[in-house]
């Protein structure tokens, strides 16, 4: 079932197109990412989608309603976690849920084991009485997270919610985020994080210059930059390697051998890996193997140009 | 009643407002009267002044939404913005009406002379919404929390002085009288001299209307900008 969708959205900030014809569905129960270098208006897609940025062309339709996307009772399933830290700084980290909570209609004992189920689920349940402007970055950042959580939405939309937060933080919440989707949350995902969106999306859209240039499983994305795979085997005696032996193997392209490494170049999805081993093993000693399977980042550089993130901004 | 709750709770939560809150109107209180003017103690002039600080130092929250994203999350929450505003206005006013009940009783009760103290504290509560009807319309327009704040101040000044607040009017040349009159300002002092000289009660109503005009039309203004 279809629970949000776009159809041929434009959005122009004076002349410049920030959304160019954007087409997609989100469907019941997935997670879907969406990948995009800086500026490449994925913010402006949620914002396009939530309702708080009006759109110029185009229809928005949310839980099946194109005419009144944004009417009350959608907006009672839909949360939004926002890509800049939108939090009280002066209320405690709990009186900041409540505040949410209640503004979203929940009251009494309901809110308060909402919010503290919130606090639990990201990570800051002992830190529920301290004030957000003592918290690190990342604490922050969960606590930002936690605020759209607690009115349970059917739609989450999170927008690079783990930006700065340490990896251990971030494993929790992409545990999380799992969980959410088992207990039938619909997740918009977006990340600067390759691999965040690799282990837990099982769709992708990837964004450029306002414009989707690409929209499939991350498998079929991979599939469609690359037809071949490398392995890479560092062996003790690499003379005694049957090169030949290896090259008659079904789907093998390439064999080649350059120092203690030996390389094999066969065609994708072959599941020659296993094959070439046992060969190898045979003869001499194996002291380190390398896969070289195209992951979303080459997908990302291969259609884009551009890597995802700057090296530099990675951490 | 949920951003009324926290907005109470953000008001008393900030120490600057403390200070606003609390110290000054008691201040106000203690302040000596003056000969021949002003009709009623200087702290009870110069709490017309107070109100209007008051009155911005609250609806600055509202600034400050906007500016930490708050809205954002607002603005796709099922409520309105008139809900929202409405809860701001309503704990504001709270907060001011209880200040003005402290002024007046609180001056009653170490005897200060002060005519008719509960037509004083109606002229006061309905001056104070329109302070803050002011102080709305005035955050609607600003981006920046500390640029309203030091603007505003100046025109706190300007209209404390033209309203006669500080310096008895008559002291003003004519052009200048005749200006004060669009003051709020001018029509507290009115009132409060009314208190004191005044005879007939259909000019004490007067006043209060003027005032109430001024709420509404200020309040309209600062309600036409959207959450988000
Ligand atoms: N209010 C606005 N007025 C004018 N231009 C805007 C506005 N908001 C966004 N833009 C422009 O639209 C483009 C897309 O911005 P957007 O924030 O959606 O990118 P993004 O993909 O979320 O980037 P990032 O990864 O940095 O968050 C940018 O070039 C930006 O400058
Ligand atoms: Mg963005």
């Amino acid at each position: 079932m279809t629970i949000a969708s776009m159809r041929g959205v434009v959005k122009r900030y004076g002349s410049y197109v920030a959304l160019d014809c954007i087409d997609f569905d989100i469907y019941e129960g997935e997670i879907i990412g969406l990948l995009g270098p800086n500026g490449a208006g994925k913010t402006t897609l949620i914002h396009a989608l939530t309702g708080l940025t009006p759109v110029d062309h185009g229809t928005v339709s949310l839980f099946g309603q194109a005419k009144q996307p944004f009417s009350r009772q959608n907006k009672e399933r839909l949360g939004l976690v926002t890509q800049d830290i939108t939090i009280f700084d002066e209320l405690t980290a709990k009186q900041n849920l409540l505040f949410f909570a209640g503004v979203y209609g929940l009251k009494g004992k309901e809110k308060q084991e909402r919010v503290k189920e919130a606090l639990d689920f990201v990570g800051l349940g002992d830190k529920g009485d301290k004030n957000p402007a003592k918290f690190s970055g990342g604490m922050k950042r969960r606590l930002n997270i936690a605020c759209a959580l607690t009115h349970r939405p059917k739609l989450l939309i999170m927008d690079e919610p783990t930006v700065g937060i340490d990896p251990q933080s971030r494993n929790h919440i992409l545990e999380a985020v799992k969980k959410l989707r088992d207990n039938g949350t619909t997740i918009l995902y977006t990340s600067h994080y390759m691999e965040e969106v690799q282990a837990i999306a099982s769709r992708v859209i990837i964004m450029d210059q306002g414009q989707m240039i690409k929209e499939g499983t991350v498998e079929q994305l991979i599939e469609t930059i690359q037809s071949e795979e490398k392995v890479r085997i560092d062996v003790t005696e690499p003379y005694l390697v049957p090169v030949n032996q290896l090259e008659a193997i079904a789907g093998v392209k390439q064999v080649a051998v350059a120092g203690n490494q030996i390389s094999v170049i066969s065609a994708a999805g072959s599941g020659n890996l296993d094959r070439i081993l046992t060969i190898v093993k045979e003869r001499t000693g194996v002291v380190g193997i390398q896969a070289d399977k195209p992951n979303l980042e080459d997908v990302f550089f291969t259609l884009t140009g551009k890597q995802l993130r700057d090296r530099g901004e990675r951490e | 009643m949920t951003i009324f709750r926290y907005t109470l709770i953000r008001s008393f939560g900030n120490k600057t407002n403390l200070l606003f809150l609390t110290l000054f109107p008691v201040i106000c209180i203690f302040l000596p009267q003056g000969e021949p003017w002003p009709p009623l103690p200087y702290g009870y002039q110069y709490f017309g002044i107070v109100m209007l600080f008051v009155g911005i130092r609250l609806a600055t929250l509202i600034i400050e939404d906007r500016v930490n994203g708050v809205v954002k999350r607002l603005a796709i929450a099922p409520i309105s913005y008139l809900h929202y505003l409405s809860g701001h206005l309503l704990a504001y006013a709270v907060i001011m009406v209880l200040q003005c009940v402290i002024v007046v009783y609180g001056g009653v009760a170490i005897g200060r002379e002060l005519a008719q103290p509960h037509l004083l504290l109606l002229l006061y509560v309905s001056y104070s919404f329109v302070a803050l009807a002011i102080a709305l319309a005035w955050v609607s327009i600003f981006r920046s929390k500390d640029t309203a704040f030091l603007v505003y101040m100046s025109l706190i000044f300007f209209m404390s002085i033209l309203g006669g607040l500080i310096i008895p009017l008559e002291m003003f040349p004519d052009l200048l009288k005749r200006l004060a009159v669009l003051m709020p300002t001018y029509w507290l002092e009115r009132g409060l001299d009314w208190l004191v000289y005044g005879e007939r009660m259909a000019d004490y109503w007067i006043v209060q209307g003027v005032l109430w005009l001024y709420t509404i039309l200020f309040v309209t203004i600062g309600s036409f900008k959207k959450l988000y």
